[in-house]
């Protein structure tokens, strides 16, 4: 029987003088390293600083290169340790150092914004102090992170690129345009000379047809009457083909819209379902039941009602978390 | 910040064709618009990717740590980036079980030392005096 090695951060935490102490190193290089523009020097001296009355008894390097490599089990080590043995000032003051490291003027980068309410969620504390402290440390409050995947945040901090865009746009536009014109110029000189050429050729007819209209009159007088009725049969067969083609479109065009409609409304993507299931604490697969009874467990477990001592602001957040719960029952049940 | 590769059913490792493909699919306009904006443009990608890297390990962590519901942890990125509850077991326990499975085998070594040395050394005694005779026996037969 072999047991697997042992990993640096736990030979770290085996060899440490304090155990709270080198997880909290780990956590706070955690937060240093996703801060940004500066250098490592800085950041290691800044570690250092931060941490200058730990007991942990060695050196601030290894733990740097571990959370450099973001290892996620030896910063679930970490955590763990933290919170099995943080008491509630231990755990305050840990807050206050990871705000520290984290920021100098309030400017904190958005995996920081996740990480720092990562770490308050893992310490209790609530987001009321946890802004309180942010806004004593740094003299500005803690907004809420800002969100790169939308389309008004890069308008916001990549203006470059939308001017670029903007202008491509513009010069395709032109490019566009003044084709369109030379186009233009080409048919309507066309169109003139045919113009003439029509002119000379209807003078020429006309005198043609003076010529003959003396000679024709005495017989039109007695054609005159058959051929109008002639006309008059041809318009109507006219008619009724013109109808029957338009009846025949509408047809075509209501079909397609049904199509189109029968493929919008197919069922809903899959992964509603398991966000719903995840949003419970359940895995893919899980029973009718086994989603009932997941609710009802949530359900009491953030129910506002067991806030009602506590402040305002927990009963909202917990009304939050329960809408969000009984919304995904709600649609599980519809689905299932 | 919401999860962009899970709304139009992508892996966070897909190419620009995919990309495209799976945008000219979506059906929702604005998650269109997003979408072009930032999965399309290379250097966007790369800040997004970034993120949503920092927030799937964070999401894996809440998970496996109990957090998924935590007060810090709501809207879209919650929505987004929770996980079912893996059965990961804790970690602080693993540890203690192998620190202690160690201590139990370095406890067994010591105390079986004493009999295994003297066992070793009547080994290694009896090997070095068959090759002595041996050796002997042949420069004899030899000479």
């Amino acid at each position: 029987m072999s047991i697997a090695r042992f990993s640096p951060f736990e030979l770290l935490l085996l060899k440490s003088r304090s155990q709270v102490d080198t997880a909290t190193l780990l956590l706070l290089g955690w937060v240093l390293v996703h801060r940004q523009h500066v250098s490592e020097g800085q950041r290691r001296r800044r570690l250092a600083q931060v941490t200058a009355q730990f007991r942990h008894g060695h050196e601030l390097g290894p733990v740097m290169s571990i959370a450099h490599s973001q290892d996620l089990h030896a910063i679930q080590l970490a955590a763990e340790v933290v919170r099995k043995e943080c008491s509630h000032e231990r755990s305050l003051s840990v807050m206050h150092q990871a705000i520290t490291v984290a920021t100098d003027d309030g400017a904190i980068s958005l995996a920081n914004h996740y990480i720092l309410r990562f770490l308050a969620d893992l310490l209790n504390v609530t987001p009321a102090t946890l802004g309180t402290l942010f806004q004593e440390l740094t003299g500005k409050p803690l907004r809420p992170p800002e969100d790169p995947s939308r389309d008004a945040y890069w308008q916001a901090h990549d203006p470059g690129h939308y001017a670029q865009k903007a202008k491509e746009a513009a010069e395709a536009a032109e490019r566009e345009k003044a084709t369109r014109a030379r186009a233009e110029q080409q048919q309507r000189a066309k169109a003139d000379k045919q113009q003439e050429k029509k002119q000379k050729q209807q003078e020429k007819q006309q005198q043609k047809e003076h010529e003959r209209h003396a000679k024709a009159r005495a017989e039109q007088a007695s054609a005159e009457q058959a051929r109008a009725e002639k006309a008059r049969a041809e318009q109507a067969r006219q008619e009724q083909a013109r109808r029957e083609r338009q009846r025949q479109e509408q047809a075509r065009q209501e079909e397609a819209r049904q199509h189109h409609y029968r493929r919008t409304s197919s069922p809903p993507p899959p992964d509603r379902t398991t966000r719903a299931l995840a949003v419970l604490g359940l895995t893919p697969g899980a029973s009718k039941t086994d989603v009932r009874k997941a609710y009802r467990r949530m359900a009491q477990l953030h129910h506002p009602d067991r806030f009602y001592s506590e402040s305002e602001h927990q009963v909202a957040l917990a009304s939050a978390r329960f809408q969000r719960i009984k919304n995904a029952y709600d649609y599980l049940m519809q689905t299932y | 910040m919401r999860d962009l590769y899970q709304r139009l059913a992508l892996t966070p490792d897909a190419n620009d064709h995919q990309i495209h493909s799976a945008v000219a699919r979506c059906q929702n306009s604005a998650l269109r618009q997003d979408a072009t904006s930032v999965l399309a443009v290379a250097p966007h990608r790369e800040t997004y990717d970034t993120l949503h890297h920092t927030l799937s390990d964070i999401g894996r962590l809440r998970a496996r740590l109990g957090l998924t519901h935590g007060a810090h942890w709501q809207g879209d990125v919650a929505n987004d980036f929770s996980l079912p509850p893996d059965n990961a077991i804790s970690r602080h326990d693993e540890l203690v079980d192998r620190v202690s499975h160690a201590v139990s085998l370095y406890n067994r070594w010591r105390r079986l030392r004493g009999p295994w040395l003297l066992i070793t050394v009547f080994a290694v005694g009896a090997g070095i005096g068959l090759a002595l005779g041996f050796a002997l026996s042949l420069g004899f037969s030899l000479g």
